[in-house]
């Protein structure tokens, strides 16, 4: 199954590929140009991770790699507010494209293992989350760093997978 | 359509490498790009994918273009593809991605993947692939955050990411210069790398015992090509700090002592070889210090160096007969050498060498002549054109006869260097030149292409021009070529050349059939130009019967089909009936380009002008000569030897044209001002319409040519001075160097007074603002002429007024406090000659008379400061300003000389000067100098510039 990641830069999206393939954090990270490619084989299941660079550079060519993915994962920063207004704006832009329509997404707050991070409910409020009403969204709180809900979130994608 | 690849996909069977006939007829452009949706797909067909790739590349090969939409969409296709593990599929989308990096967009969407591929743990053909590729698709932006991996993978020790990685700098370092600046220290890290057998012990074990080098990096290089791209990376980052690379030279020279050099690379040899010329070229008192390296590598193990070292000697300026010879006895022992690209490669130098110094190459005739029977025929035309320079007279004949043997094998570009080797000879061995000749019109005989029956050509013309005794002969061999020639280009080259020197020979007529059978059979082209051939043979030959006929053959063109053939018959029967010969046959002098265009551009930026006609009359003229040897010298300086050997194409070709251009040439040289003068005051105008305070002075009437110096060239401030004549006013620009590096002048002007009383007043300073020690800089100061009937001449004592600052020795940082300070330099003076541009006029005679004796004034005088003749020509002409004409300039007889001189003054007024002299041993010269011009008060201030 294919999976892409997308959101601003320094949310953690390489970071939470690593953890996922490798079980490994790792704070020195420097920022994504382009893409990064994992290939990570939970159980029966191989996945292909598309992480997408979070520069503003970059943000028009979330798209080309959103297009015929089991699902969007969006990574946001929790703890940094503001940078929220820009998420949302952003999110509500690549969910808009007639390409990626009833893609399943699943929104992932990250960094809640810092002291001000959002909890999942503020998350899907400020995120203006129901609102979407044409596909599947989900969303967890989780820690790449404290490895805090990584496995029901391994879980919910694998799930994507089968489905197909 | 159907396409082919279709039907092989169905069939399952793909190939990696396209059957190359005519394999393209099966699919185009439309069709891979609608294949590239396989890119897309999931799980990735490797073998599917790498087809498609190399469909694409030979796409692009065959001179496909996409356009940036298309090129975008394929590009992000393919990086999809960076999913796939297979190797050769990689190497394919290395390659794709290189060749899209400068159509499609947002191409640094691939940087982070080729920096995971750039990795130690990736696959070692990856490694160097993805930093090529890298380089290609980076930015100067992004440069800054790969700068890390890059610098690691210079001092990799796997050679392979080592030279990708050095290479790719270097074509960084026009995007990035500072960034790559950087990375000099690793550069330097690379050359200095042990070779890896030596690194690891249990490798040079195996190599020791004569086996492959099993490494698990694959294939070792054993060439030690890092060293070569890590030198030129180095040179790259230096060469514009003359005091690094000689340091650099000097460094890796010294090391290559006893042990054995640093530079392990024959290449990486050859590169330092070709930098210390360069320094040599840059600092001649380098010299001595350069040819000892260079001499020493005449000695070097590799036979590669030897050459270049060798070639690097011949190619010195003034190189002596005795710091030669080491070169020469080099390539004299690879003469013999069993390699057919050595003995090339040593022939080729000498050859080369023989141009200039055919004394030094003789010692070597002995091997050369075993040479001439070589079987490779590259070989043996050098080896007879160089004996046919170093030989003797007696040997021509025989060494001719040779090479006629095997002229039908050998191919047009080594025709060509024979021929124009026969065509220089012309003029060592005149007596020779039937024989030459009749070799040359054997060979137009010849199959052969246009370059070498232009060479032939050319040749036949270097015998008319030097050699008059050859002339008729050789014009017979030409009209002999235009009755079978099969470029219209070389017949009309040929026609204008009869056109030019038939008329002066004795028996004319016999040319004028030739030409009008052209007339007959030929081209439009070739017809023109046989009717300005004839047109000339009508006006310049004495004859009344000739003019006659001419008419009537010109009288027959008028009905030609072809209207520049009517045109041109038309024109010249009507100046021949009219009596205009002289102005519009005769007339062969053409304006000064270079002023001309610059005039032009001005008339053109200045709204002002737009209701005055360009005043053609203010362009001076210059004569064809001066112009073919303004020609000359450019070519001379073109092909002045430049660092890099590819420059250095076909030695041959280049310098066979200098040794021509710089053969026998007389006349004009004595003009004050020459047509490179003019070029350079087109320098000057575009520097001074920089100046604000200038702009209201109109366009630029004159600068003086070669800056006056005002101090020795050793003094603490060097200065000199060039005029600027403009229509109300006088620009003095001083060129000023500080050669003290321990200090700053800032604001320096010139102070310049008058030593006596004139209509001159001073009207603006404009200083330089900052002299920073070696960088000259420039002052000005300006005059107008408040009189505008008077032409002042004026003399100025000048003082340098500047505020100087001390200077740390060290950080070369000026202190905060300084004080004002003044140096006196030597007078400037303002003469007539400054109102006179020198000006070429086709007839002297003509121009006089039109001039009339209206304004005319007329002196005699004795001239007692010249002591000859020659002399008051020289004098004459400086004091003047003004062009000699018909060679007057050159004094042929003894007791009498007349010199004619025509010039331009200010205000584009005509001015003409016939100086009648006599020479007595007792009287010294007595001068008679009558002036003609547009205005009585302008022949008189000329007048008063002798008196």
């Amino acid at each position: 199954m294919e999976l892409t990641l997308v959101g601003l830069q320094n949310s953690g999206k390489t970071t939470l590929v690593n953890v996922i393939a490798s079980g490994q954090f790792s704070e020195d990270m420097i920022p994504t140009v382009g893409f990064n490619m994992r290939k990570v084989t939970k159980g029966s299941v191989t996945m292909k991770l598309w992480d997408i660079g979070g520069q503003p550079r970059f943000r028009s060519m979330w798209e080309r790699y959103c297009r015929g993915v089991n699902a969007i994962v969006f990574v946001i920063d929790a703890a940094d507010h503001a940078k929220l207004e820009a998420a949302r704006t952003e999110l509500r832009n690549l969910l808009d494209k007639p390409q990626l329509a009833s893609i399943p997404v699943l929104v992932l707050g990250n960094k809640n293992d810092l002291p001000n991070a959002l909890t999942v409910d503020q998350i899907i409020e400020v995120m203006n989350l129901k609102q979407i009403a044409n596909r599947e969204v989900s969303c967890y709180s989780i820690s790449a760093k404290n490895q805090v809900n990584i496995d029901i979130t391994l879980q919910w994608l694998i799930q994507k997978g089968k489905r197909k | 359509m159907m396409s082919y690849s279709k039907r092989d996909d169905d069939s399952g069977k793909w190939l990696l490498t396209p059957r190359r006939v005519g394999y393209h007829h099966y699919f185009d452009k439309t069709t891979v790009l609608q294949d590239a949706r396989a890119f897309n797909e999931s799980p990735i067909n490797a073998k599917k994918c790498r087809a498609l790739l190399t469909k694409i590349l030979y796409l692009i090969s065959l001179g496909e273009t996409f356009g940036t939409t298309e090129a975008t969409e394929l590009f992000f296709s393919v990086t999809k593809l960076f999913q796939s593990k297979d190797t050769a599929l990689r190497q394919l989308v290395y390659l794709v991605i290189k060749e899209l990096s400068t159509v499609a967009e947002d191409v640094i969407m691939v940087t982070s993947s080729l920096m995971k591929d750039m990795q130690p743990t990736s696959d070692v053909m990856n490694r160097a692939n993805a930093i090529r590729v890298l380089c290609k698709i980076t930015d100067a932006s992004m440069l800054q955050s790969v700068e890390r991996f890059l610098k690691a993978a210079i001092v990799d020790r796997n050679a392979k990411v080592s030279s990708a990685a050095l290479v790719s700098a270097y074509h960084l370092y026009s995007i990035a210069r500072e960034v790559v600046k950087r990375w000099a220290n690793e550069a330097q890290e690379a050359i200095n790398m042990k070779p890896q057998s030596a690194v690891s012990a249990a490798t040079s074990y195996m190599t020791s015992f004569g086996g492959s080098v099993p490494s698990q990096y694959g294939v070792v290089s054993t060439s030690n090509i890092v060293q070569y791209h890590a030198l030129g990376l180095l040179y790259t980052i230096r060469q514009t700090d003359r005091m690094a690379v000689s340091k650099l030279v000097q460094n890796f020279a010294a090391k290559s002592g006893m042990s054995g050099s640093v530079l392990r690379s024959p290449f990486a040899q050859c590169m330092l070889v070709r930098y210390a010329c360069k320094v040599m070229e840059d600092d001649p008192s380098s010299t001595r210090v350069i040819y000892e390296l260079l001499e020493g590598w005449l000695r070097h193990k590799s036979e590669m160096v030897n050459l270049e070292a060798a070639k690097a000697i011949c190619e010195m300026k003034d190189a002596t007969a005795k710091e030669l010879f080491p070169a020469v006895v080099t390539l004299q022992t690879f003469l013999s050498s069993g390699k057919p690209s050595i003995r090339f490669a040593a022939i080729r130098a000498l050859n080369k060498l023989a141009m200039a110094h055919p004394a030094a190459v003789a010692p070597c005739n002995i091997d050369m002549e075993n040479m001439i029977t070589d079987q490779n025929r590259s070989i043996s035309t050098f080896a007879i054109t160089t004996l046919l320079k170093t030989g003797n007279e007696a040997s021509v004949e025989r060494l001719m006869k040779q090479i006629s043997s095997f002229m039908s094998e050998i191919t047009d570009e080594s025709k060509v260097l024979v021929v124009e080797a026969v065509g220089s000879l012309c003029v060592k061995f005149p007596a020779k030149h039937h024989v030459m000749l009749s070799f040359l019109s054997s060979a137009l005989r010849d199959d052969g292409g246009y370059d070498f029956k232009r060479a032939v050509v050319e040749a036949i013309f270097n015998f008319v021009k030097y050699i008059p005794e050859s002339k008729e002969a050789a014009l017979s061999h030409l009209c002999e070529i235009i009755e079978d020639c099969e470029y219209s280009k070389l017949s009309v080259k040929i026609l204008h050349l009869l056109g030019v020197e038939g008329p002066k020979c004795p028996q004319p007529t016999k040319y004028i059939r030739y030409i009008y059978n052209r007339v007959i059979l030929e081209n439009a082209v070739v017809r023109s130009a046989a009717v300005s051939a004839l047109a000339k043979f009508g006006v310049n030959v004495e004859d009344e019967e000739v003019r006659k006929s001419v008419q009537v053959l010109l009288s027959r063109c008028l009905d030609d089909a072809d209207d520049e053939v009517r045109d041109r018959a038309t024109m010249y029967l009507k100046v021949m009936q009219n009596g205009d010969e002289k102005r519009y046959v005769k007339d062969d002098s053409t304006y000064a380009l270079a002023y001309l265009e610059h005039q032009l551009v001005m008339y053109m930026s200045n709204p002002d002008m737009a209701d005055t006609p360009f005043d053609l009359s203010a362009i001076p003229k210059i004569s064809r000569q001066e112009e073919q040897e303004r020609g000359a010298k450019e070519i001379q300086s073109g092909t002045l030897p430049s660092l890099s050997a590819a420059a250095r194409g076909s030695p041959a070709l280049g310098s066979s044209t200098n040794g021509g251009a710089s053969a026998p040439s007389g006349g004009a040289r004595a003009s004050p001002v020459s047509a490179p003068a003019l070029d350079q005051q087109a320098v000057y105008a575009q520097q001074l319409a920089e100046v604000p305070e200038f702009a209201s002075f109109g366009p630029l009437f004159k600068s003086t040519g070669k800056p006056v110096d005002l101090t020795e060239t050793e003094t603490e401030y060097v200065v000199s001075c060039v005029k600027h004549v403009f229509a109300h006013h006088i620009v003095f620009q001083f060129n000023i160097k500080n050669t003290l590096s321990d200090s700053l002048l800032e604001d320096v002007n010139m102070l310049m007074t008058p030593t006596d009383e004139s209509s001159l007043v001073e009207q603006v300073l404009v200083p330089a603002t900052k002299l920073v020690y070696d960088v000259p800089g420039r002052a000005y100061v300006a005059f107008e002429r408040t009189v505008l009937e008077e032409y002042p001449e004026a003399s100025f004592s000048n003082e340098l007024k500047f505020y100087v600052k001390d200077c740390d020795p060290q950080t070369g940082e000026p202190d905060e406090e300084g004080f004002e300070d003044g140096y006196q330099v030597e007078d400037v003076s303002l003469a007539v000659a400054d109102y006179v541009l020198p000006s070429y006029i086709p007839s002297f005679n003509k121009s006089w008379e039109d001039l009339g004796g209206e304004n005319e004034v007329v002196e005699t005088l004795a001239l007692t400061s010249s002591p000859g003749l020659q002399e008051a020509c020289r004098d004459l002409i400086t004091l003047l300003g003004m062009q000699p004409l018909e060679n007057t300039g050159n004094v042929q007889g003894s007791n009498v000389h007349t010199m004619i001189l025509s010039g331009i003054f200010l205000g584009g007024v005509p001015v003409l000067a016939r100086c009648r002299m006599t020479y007595d041993s007792a009287t010294g010269v007595t001068l008679q100098l009558a002036v003609r011009s547009g205005r009585e008060d302008i022949s008189m201030v000329l007048i008063n510039a002798i008196a």
